[in-house]
């Protein structure tokens, strides 16, 4: 028995896949998902997603969104989302810069919303990219 | 020959109009690639949220409805309607002005639009224009939706509506694409499903709705401005190719009769030549 999980983003469709196991952040707490799971709808919280397949770990930053699990399938629907591999540090850290420089600025509402999203966003990555290079390290 | 220099003039004026036409052709092909990537690839992202937000709204009680779910038995209706800001995209315009005075009945409505293309329609209609935005000439941002949303909510959750909905191009392929008009409040929900019992809700629903309807309605506006500008790109592109083709067409046609004249000319000054000859022999 698998989990079918889906994670969309209004970019693309990031991953569709059967998988064992799958650990996130959510509006309560960090949750982990097996299979037959009871139906659910959660809130999420923007941190990593750990998914366990085959006996193999994949690590994912997301952030903020929608998370359903109905009948053995989850959808989840994120803001964005990044293989943890796949981040680039050095880009994240100039984002990182750019967004508290533009935070500081901060010349109206939409700008400074604009700049702290991209500022979470950036953090979150380094995180993940952190923790993930220990790991593999 | 007079005409012989008027259709030289002509064929160069025909000329002069397909290179144009043909640069702002590949002009709309370059952009429609990213366009129509991010109009099809969040699709999926949208139709999910919709789902869901309409699979969540008939799970709540009735006396627990969030504002955007309810009705206030207003008839008027709060139309945001999307357009390009520049024309030569073929039909697109009219057909998206064609629907909206099809859908607009009620004399209270009130109309935003995105886009000046939609302007002088909305105007023509003589009611009450709320706000008029750029849409731009570049993938719209996402920043785009917060001043309509917020113009939205001042209306529909203050009961000076009663609905709203969106006019938009709807991008189905580089070959058509279609006028739709899709009504986003009040949030229809569906009847009560069977499932009811067995989801689990953190945290609690009533807490867990409004977020949802919100970027909800956010995304669904996000993903209208995205098809139109598809569209936008798609309906430009095959309307100055047709331009193009048409202008060659016409220096082709214009050309025949240049040569013809040309060599009419030829023959007559030769026969003027040899009649000159034969009248001094």
């Amino acid at each position: 028995m698998k989990l079918h999980l889906e994670v969309i983003t209004p970019e693309k469709v990031i991953l569709e896949e059967d998988v064992d196991e799958i650990t996130l952040t959510t509006a309560t707490g960090e949750i982990s998902i097996l299979p037959n799971h009871e139906n659910l709808l959660t809130k999420l919280m923007p941190g990593e997603m750990t998914i366990k397949n085959n006996g193999k770990e994949e690590h994912f930053a997301v952030t903020g969104g929608f998370l359903e699990v109905s009948e053995n399938r989850i959808s989840l629907l994120a803001e964005y989302a990044v293989r943890a591999s796949d981040i680039e540090v050095g880009k994240a850290e100039e984002a990182h810069e750019r967004a508290k420089r533009k935070m500081a600025e901060h010349k109206n509402d939409n700008e400074f919303r604009i700049a702290e999203s991209e500022l979470r966003k950036a953090i979150l990555e380094l995180k993940v990219a952190r923790r993930n290079k220990i790991r593999t390290s | 020959m007079a005409s012989i220099l008027s259709l030289r003039r002509r064929i160069r004026t025909a000329g002069n109009v397909s290179k144009t036409t043909r640069a702002m052709q590949m002009i709309a092909a370059s952009k429609l690639k990213k366009a129509q990537d991010s109009a099809v690839l969040s699709r999926p992202y949208v139709e999910k949220l919709s789902a869901l937000s309409k699979n969540l709204s008939g799970k709540i009680e009735t006396d627990n409805l969030h504002p955007y779910m309810k009705e206030n038995g207003l008839e008027n209706t709060l139309y945001i309607i999307i357009s390009p800001d520049k024309g030569l995209s073929g039909g697109l315009v009219s057909n998206l002005t064609r629907e909206l005075f099809e859908s607009t009945k009620n004399k209270n409505d009130i109309f935003i639009t995105i886009g000046k293309k939609a302007e002088p329609g909305v105007f023509s209609l003589d009611k009450e224009v709320l706000a008029s935005f750029p849409f731009g000439t570049s993938l719209p941002p996402f920043e785009t939706v917060y001043p309509v949303i917020k113009l939205v909510n001042d209306y529909f959750l203050n009961n000076k509506v009663g609905s709203v909905k969106i006019i938009s191009t709807k991008f189905t392929s580089v070959f058509s694409q279609e006028p739709v008009i899709k009504e986003i409040l009040p949030v229809k929900f569906e009847e009560k499903s069977e499932g009811t019992n067995g989801m689990l809700f953190e945290p609690a629903i009533e807490d867990l709705l409004p977020s949802l309807l919100e970027h909800y309605i956010e995304m669904e506006l996000y993903q209208n401005l995205l098809e139109s500008y598809a569209s936008e790109q798609a309906a430009r592109m095959v309307a100055m190719k047709n331009a193009t083709d048409n202008a060659k067409e016409i220096i082709k046609e214009l050309q025949l009769e240049y040569n013809k004249i040309r060599q009419e000319k030829i023959t007559n000054e030769i026969l003027d030549i040899i009649g000159g000859q034969f009248a001094y022999a």
